[in-house]
């Protein structure tokens, strides 16, 4: 007799729910934080300072756009902070679903409970996925109200596409950090692997392009994949949307497959 | 079938590091086994490859007729484990975690767990991260032993509880053997499972090098003994008594190493004014000395283990 599907994501929501609600929480207060200044800072006014700077460090900085409340929205919110906190959350989770506890010795019960390996595996990659889903509605349902109270130009459809690329990119990079760490059992290595990977994606997307002949580096980046398409202005990014889930489906996979093959709690 | 565990040359690596050089081991149905060997013999080991949460470098293994592996998560619905080295989320309440635990079983686990709780006086109110170590381990004995499993695989059940409880413990494992249950348990120390195991397997350098009765092997270890007399004594009077070894005789003092009945030992001290005595169990290290120098058997019969010498620790 095996328990029904969704007790070891059960379990492990129940341990992390609190710490799941903060992540939400500063996200929530960032966004509103950012999109709040736009009627001070952004519009004409942002067009005049930016005039003023050279051209390579303002898409440097992924300020291409702030005349817009989409642009600055999506300059802000979703290329800087937004994007920073969703990474550090579900790259931090990612890690320590499988890895982290391993490592402390707090899976062992679990592993030997009449559970699958894939299954242990498996539901702590669906609660990454929904931790991912939760940060990025939390900032598309902020945004939603702000526009509303600000009279914002941002469209419910795009708004929505923009969360969902959010989710994508935060989940993807998540998974490659779990699925890292189920391969390896080594906290460590999946945080350093996630977090490598962000900041060279987000190198290759904004200095890339500066280098001459070098354009096509950016191809190659996740955080392009996620943002360069500039889902709050222009609606949902196939293609990039569609890479980053081939990421995670890669990540997630490998690390499943070594996952149900090695020595568990064995790492020293 | 009547095997609940059967090993057979049961090799396991770490990296370069061989932890288990060949091991055999064979539990009965219906038998509590102590698993019983000094600190890094390959006791957890052993029991970590019967979950499943290690694979087997060589050799063969079958857990209540099936490979761990292949057995998967239907074979560990019939298995309680008790981790030696028990980790448990710090936020989280005991109750809770029970829960969680029995929730993955699904059966009757969960309605198991209050009454051991409470017969174990664990408070399942508390974060796990405040609780004593003692208390800690009554929650991992209480999810073992709740689901009623047919095998119940202990590692060092007793560390860490005060003399009470792990009394209460032999009391719950023989109460789990009457109910049709196959125990294994390890240990560093025989007088910690003699009260419950019939049998023991010690296990030295990953190696079971003796499966024994209790009680023989108890015998076999001996106790050493110390006489004090009123008056010097003459050596030949005690050497070559039966059961009576090492006998060292310094002015009225005689000591001596006693394997098997005190009876002949007795009687020859008897007509003598003894001041003082004791006898002290032997530690098992020294049993293990013992086989290794092929001396602790009965005679005629070499210990197969000590035959080919202490295997290396690490593979060249
Ligand atoms: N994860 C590991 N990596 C490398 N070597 C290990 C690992 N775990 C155990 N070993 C080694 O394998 C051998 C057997 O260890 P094991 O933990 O099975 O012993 P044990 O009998 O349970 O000891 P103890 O009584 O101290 O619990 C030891 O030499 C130990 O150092
Ligand atoms: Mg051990």
């Amino acid at each position: 007799m095996t328990a029904p599907a969704g007790t070891v994501l059960g379990g492990e929501l129940a341990a992390r729910r609190r710490t799941l609600a903060l992540w939400c929480l500063s996200l929530a207060a960032v966004t509103v934080l950012y999109t709040s200044f736009y009627p001070s800072v952004g519009g004409s006014k942002a067009d005049a300072l930016l005039a003023n700077l050279p051209a390579d460090v303002v898409t440097a900085l992924g300020f291409d756009d702030l005349g817009t409340a989409a642009g600055y929205v999506s300059s802000t919110v979703f290329s800087l902070l937004g994007a920073v906190l969703t990474l550090v959350c579900t790259i931090g989770l990612g890690a320590g679903l499988v890895a982290g506890a391993e490592e402390d010795g707090t899976l062992e019960l679990e592993l030997a409970a009449p559970v699958s390996r894939s299954r242990v595996y498996l539901e702590r990659l669906a609660l990454l996925w929904l931790a991912a889903a939760a940060l990025a509605t939390t900032v598309v349902v902020v945004l939603g109200v702000l526009a509303l109270a600000l009279d914002l130009d941002l469209t419910p459809g795009r708004l929505a596409a923009a969360g969902l690329a959010l989710a994508l990119f935060g989940g993807a990079l998540g998974t490659v950090a779990l699925g890292l760490g189920a391969a390896t059992g080594r906290r460590a290595v999946a945080l350093a692997g996630g977090a490598a990977l962000a900041v060279l994606g987000y190198v290759l997307a904004y200095v890339g392009p500066l280098v001459d002949g070098a354009g096509w580096v950016r191809h190659l980046s996740p955080y392009d994949w996620y943002i360069g398409a500039e889902p709050l202005a222009t609606g949902v990014d196939e293609r990039g949307g569609a890479l980053l889930v081939a990421l995670a489906v890669l990540a997630g996979a490998l690390g499943l497959v070594v996952f149900r093959r090695r020595d568990l709690l064995a790492q020293r | 079938m009547d095997a609940a565990v059967r090993v057979r040359g049961l090799v396991k690596d770490y990296g370069r590091t061989r932890a288990l050089h060949g091991l055999d081991l064979d539990v009965r149905r219906g038998e509590v086994l102590g698993l019983l060997g000094p600190n890094g013999a390959g006791k957890s080991t052993t029991l970590r490859v019967l979950l499943d949460l290690l694979r087997p470098t060589a050799g063969s293994v079958e857990v209540l007729g099936r490979s761990p592996q292949e057995g998967g998560a239907a074979l560990r619905a019939r298995i309680g484990y008790l981790p030696g080295e028990l980790a448990l989320p710090p936020r989280v309440t005991a109750g809770r975690h029970l829960g969680h635990l029995a929730a993955l079983r699904g059966d009757g686990t969960a309605a198991r767990v209050p009454a051991l709780a409470e017969r174990f006086g664990l408070d399942l109110r508390r974060p796990l991260g405040t609780l004593s170590k003692g208390n800690r381990q009554k929650v991992g004995i209480v999810q073992a032993f709740a689901p009623a499993p047919e095998l119940l695989v202990l590692d060092e059940p007793t560390s860490g509880l005060d003399p009470l409880l792990q009394r209460e413990l032999r009391l719950l494992v023989g109460e789990a053997r009457d109910a049709g249950a196959t125990v294994l348990l390890s240990s560093h120390a025989l007088d910690e499972v003699e009260e419950v195991a019939g049998r023991v397997a010690m296990v030295r350098a990953g190696l079971v090098v003796d499966v024994d009765a209790v009680g023989a092997l108890r015998a076999r270890a001996g106790q050493h003994v110390r006489l004090e007399f009123a008056a010097p004594v003459d050596r030949a009077a005690f050497a070559g008594l039966p059961g009576v070894e090492e006998v060292v005789v310094e002015g009225a003092v005689l000591t001596c190493l006693l394997r098997g009945t005190p009876d002949a030992l007795l009687r020859a001290a008897a007509p003598r004014t003894v001041v003082r005595w004791s006898a002290q169990d032997r530690e098992l290290e020294e049993l293990f000395l013992d086989l290794y120098r092929g001396r602790a058997t009965p005679a005629g019969t070499p210990p197969a283990a000590a035959v080919g010498g202490p295997p290396a620790g690490v593979r060249p």
